[in-house]
């Protein structure tokens, strides 16, 4: 990479940023000038406390993209992780379990979330088949199974504590989004501070390459599905918390919206290319679109169409910025 | 670094424009979140909110989730709470998964009002328009007239793992078994009414099965069309009937052919209509009392314990009201 290209890479990275942002502030103005009760104490707070297990997911989504892959089944591996800790808590006694009994549920939960990342890494290192087809396979499973052994029903009825885990605040900020927030850091210094995270882009650029640079493509490919496992673990175990009950399905909605997450976050479809920062701003705008339309109680029908015209709007912008930045260089 | 030093002042901006919060409205603001938006049963339901919302003077409209996902209804309850709403209704997804969100509702001082959930918590108040027993023996009853009280006949179900429907049959067979002896259950019930075909097969083998078959109750809504295609295609229209909850939109030319006798179910706007009149009433303080006369409800036998108010409000589909069942999209 030349010295120039490099420049341009980074000021179009930074022109991410700045084009994010800017959008961001011109929905939260309008919106603010929309409906009095959008920049409140009360709508924040609220947005805090839904972003994060969206957001969860999406960082579960992010890194399998970034090496060129996807991963279809966060949700449900989520959800099985969650049926993981619900049941460890429930043989404990349910609501009178104790905090041992939900770090070991916890534990047990990080172990199918990273085992099933684990698995698609190994089926997509070795077999060299399509990451969208293994880890489609590995939604169908995980929903199977959890199906089977739930019966499709709710498991609820946990201690307090979890409760509080969920629901409550650390100096005014509600727990998930500590939680969100340190995960997101976390992932960026993987990202770029690691090999791993530097195999992971180089994997995404050009997997050839990449062997032929002495990385151990299949080692990379599995650590890092393995590491959107265990993320999807994490997810499970804030939903859980935050629905006070673990059901198949919950959330499973979120799967194409974190696939728009880091697409709107200017991660490259095709792999290679993306940062958490943008991710987790478009994120937020995401949040604020729909807590926005929400407030001012648009049509409901009106409002997917808003969706959409955002999310345009957001592409038009983007490209705005990539031209005028290139024109002052 | 200009970029870096604007992205900067303009986030740290973003986030520093936080107003206090706004007063809160005494008057009644009711935000419905349904299971699905988009669907022609939440549209009625819509409509029937705009409405009543439109007759008492009062604030109210309805939010739909893009997808039947119990976290989406979640985070569209976390944003009415957001707004300051006075009274959220729900017709849950997962009755389970809302308890946390709709307490923190209630502790806020919001009124939480939900239908087609009997065993939810936190709530003000949950809503029937029609009880499993009732809903279940009125068809038993049609069916009985329609048979002249002798007979044989079958029941499908949507599938054997579905409570509501199978208690309707429950109670459907009950009370064929004490009021008209003369009516013959000829098996146990099959689960194939959620599917066209399998009911239509079913019901073939059966008449093959039961030469004095005369009658199929079919609880689900592909149940009466399957079992009313079969019945067409043996020529027997009239001589077996065929009941249960259909789509009038879907079964109005077998209806209107004389193959499928009819059923019931409730109407969606009416129990949107039913929301806000219930919203508005716990919202201005005048609580729900046994034996109150609520429009939309009737004379209320609330259950104060499981704060259930079960009416039966049911719609007659057959022939006369068919029509306009299908042009509400239903």
């Amino acid at each position: 990479m030349t010295k120039t290209n490099r420049k341009k890479i980074k000021r179009y990275m930074e022109g991410e940023v700045a084009g994010l942002s800017i959008f961001l502030i011109v929905i939260v103005i309008a919106f603010s000038l929309a409906s009095p009760k959008f920049l409140t104490g009360a709508n924040l707070s609220s947005m805090a406390i839904q972003l994060p297990e969206l957001g969860l997911l999406t960082l579960a989504m992010l890194i399998p993209i970034l090496s060129g892959g996807l991963n279809l089944s966060i949700t449900y591996t989520a959800n099985m992780s969650g049926l993981a800790l619900a049941w460890t808590l429930q043989a404990f006694g349910g609501p009178e379990a104790g905090v041992e009994a939900f770090i070991l549920g916890c534990v047990l939960a990080f172990s199918v979330g990273a085992l099933s990342g684990f698995v698609i890494g190994f089926v997509v290192a070795y077999t060299k088949a399509h990451p969208i087809l293994v880890s489609l396979s590995m939604m169908i499973l995980m929903r199977g199974i959890g199906e089977f052994m739930s019966h499709g029903k709710d498991i609820t009825g946990f201690p307090q504590f979890v409760q509080n885990i969920g629901q409550g605040e650390i100096g005014g900020i509600p727990i998930p989004l500590l939680v969100f927030i340190a995960c997101a850091i976390v992932w960026h210094i993987i990202l770029s501070r690691t090999r791993q995270g530097f195999g992971t882009y180089m994997l995404g650029s050009n997997i050839m390459a990449t062997a032929y640079s002495g990385i151990s493509t299949k080692r990379n490919l599995i650590i890092l599905y393995t590491l959107s496992g265990l993320m999807c673990s994490v997810a499970g175990i804030i939903m859980l918390s935050r629905f006070n009950s673990v059901r198949v399905g919950h959330g499973e909605s979120f799967l194409l919206i974190t696939v728009l997450a880091c697409f709107l976050g200017a991660v490259n479809p095709f792999g290679g290319f993306g940062r958490v920062v943008p991710v987790v701003l478009a994120l937020i705008i995401l949040q604020v679109l729909t807590s926005g339309l929400n407030i001012l109680g648009s049509n409901q029908h009106l409002s997917t169409a808003l969706w959409g015209i955002f999310l345009i709007a957001v592409m038009v912008l983007r490209w705005a910025w990539w031209r005028f930045s290139i024109k002052i260089k | 670094m200009n970029f870096r030093k604007l992205t900067i002042t303009l986030t740290s901006l973003a986030v520093g424009i936080v107003s206090s919060a706004g007063a809160m409205a005494a008057d009644t603001e009711l935000g419905v979140v349904v299971k699905i938006g988009g669907i022609p049963w939440f549209n009625a339901m819509e409509a029937g909110i705009a409405e009543r919302a439109k007759e008492l003077g009062v604030k109210a409209f309805m939010i739909g989730p893009t997808s039947a996902d119990p976290a989406l209804q979640v985070r569209a309850i976390e944003d009415l709470i957001a707004r300051g709403v006075t009274a959220i209704g729900v017709v849950p997804n997962d009755a389970e998964a809302l308890e946390p969100v709709l307490a923190k509702a209630r502790s806020k001082g919001i009124k939480v009002i939900t239908h087609e959930s009997p065993d939810q918590k936190n709530i003000d108040w949950n809503f029937e328009l029609a009880s499993a027993k009732g809903f279940g023996e009125a068809h038993a009853k049609l069916l009985a007239e329609k048979c002249g009280g002798i007979g044989e006949y079958a029941v499908f179900v949507g599938s054997l793992t579905v409570p509501l429907h199978n208690a309707w049959a429950d109670a459907a067979i009950a009370y064929l078994e004490k009021n008209y002896p003369g009516m013959k259950l000829v098996s146990e019930r099959y689960g194939v009414a959620e599917n066209v075909d399998d009911s239509r097969k079913t019901a073939l083998d059966l008449m093959s099965a039961h030469p004095n078959l005369n009658g199929f109750l079919g609880f689900g809504s592909q149940g009466p069309i399957g079992a009313g295609r079969a019945i067409q295609e043996r020529r027997k229209a009239g001589k077996i009937h065929v009941l249960g909850p259909l789509s009038p939109g879907q079964g109005m030319r077998l209806i209107k052919a004389g193959v499928i006798s009819g059923g019931f179910m409730w109407n969606p706007k009416e129990a949107g209509r039913v929301f806000v009149t219930l919203a508005d009433m716990v919202v201005q303080g005048k609580d729900v009392t046994a034996g109150m006369d609520i429009p939309g409800l009737g004379v209320v036998n609330p259950d104060f314990r499981t704060r259930n108010i079960i009416a039966n409000q049911m719609v007659t589909i057959n022939e006369d009201t068919v029509d306009e069942l299908a042009a509400m999209g239903l």
